[in-house]
């Protein structure tokens, strides 16, 4: 990964975290600092058939960042990220329910570093 | 003020193909102006993340052009359109912000190599890039084409670009915003 400033860290964050009401916890300035990834759930207000569409898809894309070992956490809530999330064989990830950015903070830097599958050269066949 | 719907990769760049990513996770620039002019933020799926996965080689449109991963854009650009519609339906203002150069997400201008195939070699600064939408946004139009609903404002972050300028960038990004 040379020249790659990935983290190999991401969050699934609640709606409410990336676009915060007045008052509310600006999760997105506070993983964005840290360096983590964000993987936006969809608005609660959505029609639950839509939800469970963009959940499934929000899933596949876990499992495959799950399969290569990053480091996820879920922040905030959303009702069916579970199921959604067991229909790819992926378990919930440890979870904040921050109630302010301080909290957050403390949380994300407690984390362990990811345990990365990196990829390496390419050694199969062209086939 | 209205809603952007940003491709991926914006909030997520560990979602990007391996040496391609240009900061640990969100890329703050577009973030802070989309913040800076009251806009809320609805992120798309990276269509290529859960077809060809975090190992993927670089590649350009013609590869991506297959019935399957059609398909896998079409199912994919039907959760989006469904949010758009829903934003519509409630008369807020909405732009979709891509990624210039992206076989997927191009806005204006994607790549493109009819002949690009096998072992992947080739020289850094091949001409591969062309005016055109990516795979998935091509997609996203003909859904909302479907649904009757317009196709929303565009603005093409350029960073994967040879010679990209931020402030060119974030100037183009604040342009389209404010052209309602």
């Amino acid at each position: 990964m040379d020249g790659d400033a990935r983290s190999f860290r991401i969050a699934l964050a609640a709606d409410s975290y990336v676009n915060p009401p007045p008052g509310g916890v600006d999760g997105l300035a506070v993983l964005g600092e840290a360096g983590w990834g964000i993987m936006q759930l969809p608005d609660p207000a959505y029609p639950a058939e839509m939800t469970s569409r963009i959940l499934a898809g929000i899933a596949e894309q876990v499992q495959e960042f799950h399969r290569h070992r990053y480091d996820i956490v879920l922040v905030g809530e959303h009702d069916g990220l579970a199921a959604a999330l067991a229909e790819v064989s992926v378990p919930v990830p440890d979870q904040v329910i921050p109630a302010s950015a301080a909290e957050l903070r403390r949380f994300l830097g407690a984390r362990p570093a990811p345990q990365v599958l990196r990829p390496g050269p390419a050694t199969g066949s062209r086939e | 003020m209205g809603v952007a719907f940003v491709a991926h990769c914006l909030l997520n760049q560990n979602s990007k193909t391996d040496g391609g990513a240009r900061c640990p996770g969100v890329y703050s620039p577009a973030v802070e102006v989309l913040r800076a002019k009251g806009w809320r933020i609805e992120q798309m799926p990276c269509p290529e993340l859960a077809f060809t996965g975090l190992n993927r080689f670089w590649a350009v449109r013609e590869q991506y052009d297959t019935p399957a991963h059609r398909r896998h854009c079409q199912r994919l650009a039907a959760g989006v359109a469904d949010a758009i519609s829903v934003r519509a339906g409630q008369g807020e203002d909405i732009v979709l912000i891509g990624i210039e150069g992206s076989p997927s997400m191009g806005v204006c201008i994607t790549s493109s190599d009819p002949l690009r195939g096998g072992r992947p070699e080739w020289p850094d600064g091949a001409p591969e890039l062309t005016s055109g939408e990516g795979i998935f946004i091509e997609e996203l139009r003909l859904e909302l084409e479907r649904r009757g609903i317009g196709f929303p404002r565009v603005a093409g972050m350029t960073h994967p670009l040879p010679g990209h300028d931020e402030v060119a960038e974030t100037a183009g990004l604040r342009s389209v915003l404010d052209n309602s």
